[in-house]
């Protein structure tokens, strides 16, 4: 069992703010026969450091000395990806407090160890967080794939070892179970580990698949009592707030976050949450609350993102505040100097610029917004555009890229609602509905077209129209089946094109990504069928 | 600001301090020092873990482990001994457990320095399980508890120059923190040629 790892070919990355404490983590990581070491000072050179090399193991101090805590830094590590299952991540802490704040499961670091320690204790953690990691390397390989079904697998496997990584087994098994939408299973499944003991992980999971399966009511009792239990456990407001949010209930939602803070206020997820639910119940206050909090701890820190800069600078605007929202951008540009896609806060800066009346530079800072590729650039960001195209009377540039976000989220009600926010002072609820309405025709009519087109015979003239439409529109799911039908369809028709049937299945898994259980899927694997059939084609498509 | 968090910010402030003194010394190969830097930083960690327990506050972060890994990480360590030998007994020891591994690490860390303090010639440190409890038990050949610590739970005995008693009073609270269906932890004190102290957690 305890068999040594050979450490000869492992990279461990040590973050610290403080120099002797690098120097003593750097000599203790050395006398384990560990050379390749990597040190930063700060998350700017950590960072760094994990763009060019893959690290096993990262010792990272609580305190790092700037506005960004390891906690943080961890968190934006691991859902950016920069960092995936397999490495170990060791927060150094110099108090028992710190890991009594249970954040969202998925980042938890997998240890901690207490200032200070000795190069032995440092040497059994990483033994044993390598031995542990070895065992779930397989099921860690499987969640890169998302491939929820053979994770279940594998855990099963490890449970019917009941070795020491059972409970480990058990809390992936049933994250795999909601992710594969066996939400009764996952129900049963947490239900039995409750029983067992009630620990707040089965609890927490068996609120997710209440809340999965739509049992709203059982979902929110669950979490009521696991958060007066555990007062600690983050991610259980976090669903709550979610739940309500879903529901439509935004103030209540705000209100499990606020309790949320109040556990951790150094949250930056939770503070940016928080705003995104205050900006649409248009409470602008409560924005700037939030993300003058969320700067104030990103500033000048690789955390940092463009996006907070504008919710901010649109709340300023949207409370009559001109010159905050100017400072405001003001502050972002300094911060992004050489930055190159400032979009978002060009769009903010027009719109700001506009109400000071000196139309030459919002003019300016439209065209900013407007210049090079729209490829890319979030929802968030297009809104931005179009409203600045609105504020400097670009009302036709304004409804090309709002059609384009409307179309390309067909099923959304949100951006249903925030076009009717944007049209707000120009034109209202008649010119939102209206545009609404005819993003919703012109895909109608392209639709109609390509049908029409492929029952005259012109099934080759109907792909490429809706493959082009599916590529403008990715998710749009039902331009996005058609084009994948249309495809086969001209294959069956026609002749065999194996980079049609590609195409056609890359369609297929982008819709299934969205919804595995969509109808069209279904429509899709008969036509491959035929397809197969009418080729004679042995090995399956 | 309060004097608990000024309290809190100073002892976080010296365990820093501490760390990095025990850098030194470990880089000049000076283990007895490193080994009573980290007495004084446990001290440290007590008194933070015994204002939250008082003030409600200490929440158990309860995961399944492993008991072996826990001994044989603490019997890498001679607690200022070198003269004395710790030996460990896990062969009856469940694969897992479920207890909060830094609370109960603290309270055995704190309970081997102790029983280093007493000890004539060995220690030993075992894990068992009996009758759906992991048992903990540390045991050394001094000269036991007095009556006293034997019979009265809450006694804040030990308070001598040697230590507070603080650990003992910690120990007691947090293994009554480890519940699970009506059982619930304990720890029981009693003499067998030298002081036994035993920390009992449910299943």
């Amino acid at each position: 069992m305890n068999k040594p790892i050979s450490y000869q070919d492992k990279h461990v990355l040590i973050v610290d703010d403080m120099a002797d404490m690098r120097s003593s983590l750097r000599s203790q990581v050395g006398s384990l026969d560990i050379s390749n070491v990597g040190v930063a000072a700060n998350i700017r050179d950590a960072l760094e450091l994990l763009r060019h090399k893959r690290f096993d193991v990262i010792l990272c101090d609580y305190y790092l000395g700037g506005s960004t805590d390891g906690q943080q830094f961890l968190e934006y590590l691991r859902t950016t990806k920069i960092i995936n299952r397999a490495t170990v991540f060791i927060m150094i802490t110099a108090e028992t407090g710190y890991e009594s704040v249970i954040t969202a499961a998925e980042c938890l670091p997998d240890d901690y160890l207490l200032k200070p320690f000795t190069a032995e204790t440092l040497r059994t953690r990483i033994q044993r967080l390598m031995e542990k990691k070895l065992r779930l390397q397989v099921i860690d390989q499987l969640h890169e794939k998302s491939a929820w079904f053979d994770i279940i697998t594998a855990c099963d496997e490890i449970i019917a070892e009941r070795d020491r990584y059972l409970i480990d087994a058990m809390r992936i098994k049933g994250n795999a179970l909601i992710m594969a939408g066996k939400n009764d299973e996952a129900m049963q499944f947490y239900e039995h580990v409750i029983s067992m003991r009630a620990m707040p992980w089965a609890r927490l999971g068996l609120a997710k698949a209440m809340d999965a399966k739509g049992n709203i009511e059982m979902a929110k009792h669950v979490l009521n009592n696991l958060i007066s239990d555990s007062p600690q456990l983050l991610s259980a407001y976090d669903l709550l707030g979610k739940i309500h949010t879903d529901s439509g209930d935004t103030k209540a939602a705000i209100g499990i976050l606020d309790r949320a803070s109040n556990v951790a206020p150094n949250s930056l997820a939770r503070q940016r949450s928080i705003a995104v639910l205050a900006e649409q119940t248009g409470d602008f206050k409560r924005v700037e609350l939030a993300l003058t909090t969320v700067l104030k701890k990103t500033k000048n820190s690789p955390l940092r993102d463009q996006s907070d800069y504008a919710k901010l600078g649109n709340a300023y605007l949207e409370m009559n505040d001109t010159s905050k929202a100017i400072s405001t951008i003001e502050d972002a540009k300094s911060t992004f100097k050489g930055v190159e896609n400032l979009h978002i806060l060009s769009a903010i800066e027009a719109q700001a610029l506009y109400k000071t009346g000196d139309i030459k530079l919002a003019n300016e800072a439209l065209e900013r917004a407007l210049e090079g590729s729209t490829d890319g650039i979030t929802d968030e960001t297009a809104f931005a555009i179009a409203k600045a195209c609105l504020v400097n009377g670009r009302a036709e540039t304004a409804a090309d890229i709002v059609k384009h976000v409307l179309q390309n989220n067909p099923e959304s009600e949100e951006i249903k609602k925030t076009v009717c926010i944007i049209y707000k002072n120009h034109g209202g609820d008649v010119a939102a509905k209206e545009l609404i309405e005819n993003s919703t025709q012109e895909v109608v009519a392209l639709n109609n077209e390509a049908v029409l087109k492929a029952k005259s015979g012109a099934y080759g003239e109907a792909a490429t129209m809706l493959t082009e439409a599916a590529f403008r529109l990715p998710n749009n799911i039902q331009i996005v089946a058609n084009a994948s039908l249309s495809l086969l369809a001209d294959v069956l028709m026609n002749e065999m094109d194996s980079s049609k049937i590609r195409q056609a299945k890359l369609f297929a898994q982008s819709i299934a990504k969205a919804n595995k259980d969509h109808p069209k899927l279904s429509e899709i694997s008969r036509m491959i069928k035929k397809i197969q059939a009418k080729y004679q084609i042995e090995t399956p498509l | 600001m309060s004097f608990a968090n000024i309290a809190a910010l100073t002892i976080h402030d010296v365990k820093n301090k501490l760390a990095s003194i025990a850098g030194v010394a470990e880089s000049r190969g000076d283990q007895d020092t490193v080994q009573a830097i980290i007495e004084v930083a446990d001290t440290l960690t007590r008194l933070l873990v015994f204002y939250r327990a008082e003030h409600d506050t200490l929440y158990l972060n309860i995961n399944s482990h492993t008991p072996e890994d826990l001994i044989s990480e603490l019997t890498t360590n001679h607690y200022g001994r070198a003269d004395i030998s710790i030996a460990s007994n896990t062969n009856e020891a469940p694969l897992m457990w479920m207890y909060d591994e830094l609370l109960i690490r603290m309270i055995l860390e704190n309970a081997l320095q102790n029983a280093s303090r007493f000890a004539k010639n060995r220690i030993l440190i075992s894990a068992r399980e009996i009758e759906a409890y992991l048992e903990i038990t540390v045991q050394d050949d001094g000269p036991g508890f007095t009556l006293n610590q034997l019979v009265d739970n809450d006694y804040h005995a030990r308070v001598t120059q040697e230590g507070t008693g603080l650990g003992l009073v910690l120990a007691r609270h947090i293994a009554a923190l480890h519940t699970n269906n009506q059982s619930q932890g304990r720890i029981e004190l009693s003499n067998q040629n030298g002081a036994v102290f035993r920390l009992l957690l449910p299943a």
